[in-house]
């Protein structure tokens, strides 16, 4: 297993659409595990392939309390989605930056998992939320994409001037 | 998608408490799901310290660094007071702490500051800094409040003051119909969660640790609910007869609204609260309790756009108010208010009185209640509405305060309950 860089806004790559898996193999289990391993160690709760420089439809999610429940989603899809909330989100590509986005409160969503056996679940709450955010990744969208046009510029110069202290302290 | 590590999320409650003015409880909502579960405590137990203690913390970082520029960064202060408060308050290992806000410095995009919040967190956690003992800081008040707070109990300022900064019991309200106290607190014992009966309502119980409302035996039932034992006087003050019809004008969130119908499930209550939505949590409070009530989304100011036009026996109104009486419950409360706050609001619960006394049937009681402790918003307009209506004459007290000429007052820390106002007013003819 190793630890994957995990790509920061704006890199284009973030903005590019994700391809579907065609068959899951031991390259795609690999890249799983390795998406995994990379989430737990930046404490997130879902990334997806998009946002460590894969362009395929692959998506891992850990919501629980003890970090031990992960979830692997391959050619994620959202069959339905009911109920509107907003609620704040961050995103590891986005770090430090936190807003409000109104998303569906429960989806119902297909998905394969890591032995490339198609299963269907429903979702509610922060994994409803997360699902939504990671498959958005999928197919080149950020939360910020929600936000006002001034809130996404100011986002975007906070991680540029991040980006120059970061490459001048190293 | 990123969980929020509680110290972060604590940062960013505290900072929509201080900069935008939400209350504590609203950012807690926002924030708390942002982080895992077993994490939620711990943020709670930081926020509510950091509010409690602001002053003195702030004091206590100003000590150890001869920079102020942090005062005027609202994460970064807010940074350093979480901090504070988890070296002086909570029991976290010190490294553990430290380095967890040095990251979190970071991650606010404050790496130039990572070094002084290290350096002086550190010194926290070795030892308190003495700070200067002046009034508002001892206290943790800001000036203007302690001044309000001397000017009207000259001689019990200083305990409301402590009272306001103790941390609050969970007090449960046992409904008696359904088991007596003793049984209750026998049930309690039996999972674990030991009690003491309260010493001023027949119904309260006093738990000797918080438990979480979920796992309180009996209370999807209503035989348990939380409520401050001073809150509990209402409804006995209140005492509603069969077939009798009552109105709750500022229902929510229904604790009282149940407490009454549990003491009374003979009368009709009408619940009427501002917004719907804090009327669906009265809504939910009554299904637990399996009572009904006709919950109606008005303005209590405004009756002619709700009342049917049916007299009432009894009234209820717990009006809005600054809430200077449960500052230990909600310690946002002395950041959020303004010195401008008890004279806007004394105007707003006389509109209530005027508009409501008109609803009350001759005969019939209604009851004036705040979770204040400033006489503006107590005696002086119940004094001056009593004054302004022969026909209202004060009724009985709730057995618990001082009376203050037209009322009861409890204050904080009396009997160990929360501060709060009663009145009782009676309307005379047939």
């Amino acid at each position: 297993m190793a630890l994957l860089d995990i790509l920061i806004y704006p890199d284009p790559r973030l903005r590019e659409q994700a391809a579907p898996v065609t068959r899951v193999d031991d390259g795609v289990r690999r890249l799983v595990d390795d998406m995994l391993e990379t989430m737990y160690e930046a404490r997130g709760i879902g990334l997806a392939a998009t946002q460590v420089g894969v362009a395929q439809r692959v998506v891992v999610i850990d919501v629980s309390e003890e970090r031990d429940q992960p979830r692997v989603l391959i050619n994620p899809e959202i069959l339905e989605a009911t109920g509107e909330a907003s609620g704040e989100e961050g995103c590891l590509s986005i770090p430090g930056y936190y807003d409000d986005v109104a998303r569906a409160t429960r989806v119902r969503y297909q998905a394969l998992d890591r032995n490339g056996e198609a299963y269907e679940e429903s979702a509610e709450g922060t994994l409803a939320v997360c699902i939504q955010h990671e498959i958005d990744h999928l197919d080149g969208r950020l939360f910020i994409d929600y936000l006002s046009e001034l809130k996404r510029k100011r986002v975007r110069k906070r991680m540029e001037k991040r980006e120059r202290q970061l490459g001048a302290a190293s | 998608m990123t969980a929020v590590s509680p110290r972060e999320a604590a940062v960013r409650v505290v900072e929509r408490v201080l900069e935008r003015g939400e209350t504590l409880d609203e950012a807690l909502e926002r924030e708390a799901n942002q982080v895992v579960e077993r994490d939620r405590p711990l943020l709670q137990a930081l926020t509510y310290g950091a509010l409690r203690w602001l002053p003195r913390l702030e004091a206590q970082v100003a000590a150890l660094t001869p920079r102020s520029d942090w005062r005027r960064d609202p994460p970064l202060r807010a940074l350093l007071v979480l901090g504070a408060w988890e070296a002086w308050g909570l029991s976290t290992p010190p490294h553990a702490a430290v380095s967890e806000a040095v990251a979190v410095a970071r991650r606010l995009g404050r790496s130039r500051a990572s070094g002084m919040v290290n350096a002086v967190l550190r010194k926290l956690h070795k030892q308190t800094p003495e700070v200067a003992e002046d009034e508002p800081t001892r206290f943790a008040l800001p000036p203007w409040l302690a001044e309000h707070l001397r000017r009207a109990w000259p001689e019990d300022w200083p305990a409301i003051a402590e009272a306001a900064n103790a941390h609050p019991p969970m007090t449960l309200r046992v409904d008696l119909r359904q088991g007596s106290r003793q049984n209750a607190a026998e049930r309690l014992a039996a999972h674990g969660w030991t009690s003491r009966p309260g010493r001023v309502s027949d119904a309260a119980l006093i738990l000797d640790r918080p438990c979480p409302v979920g796992e309180l035996p009996g209370f999807e039932s209503g035989w348990l609910s939380v409520q401050d034992e001073a809150a509990q006087l209402a409804a006995p003050l209140l005492d509603a007869q069969p077939g009798e019809r009552v109105l709750d004008a500022c229902a929510a969130p229904g604790g009282k609204t149940l407490h009454l119908l549990q003491q009374q499930p003979e009368c009709r209550v009408v619940a009427v609260d501002r917004s719907a939505r804090r009327l669906r949590q009265v809504a939910e409070n009554l299904r637990r309790g399996g009572v009904a009530a006709d919950c109606i989304a008005g303005d209590a100011a405004d009756p002619e756009s709700w009342w049917d036009g049916q007299p009432f026996q009894r009234i209820l109104l717990d009006a809005p108010c600054t809430g200077t009486g449960v500052l230990r419950r909600h310690p946002d409360i002395k950041w959020l208010r303004e010195p401008s706050d008890a004279q806007r609001m004394a105007t707003a619960q006389r509109r209530l009185l005027e508009a409501l006394w008109p609803l009350l049937a001759p005969g019939g009681r209604l009851v004036y209640a705040t979770c204040s402790i400033f006489p503006e918003e107590n005696q002086q307009v119940v004094s001056a509405f009593v004054g302004d209506h022969a026909e209202a004459v004060p009724g009985p007290g709730p057995g618990a305060g001082r009376a203050t000429g037209t009322g009861y007052q409890i204050l904080p820390g009396e009997a160990g309950m929360d501060g709060f106002f009663y009145a009782c007013l009676e309307r005379r003819g047939t």
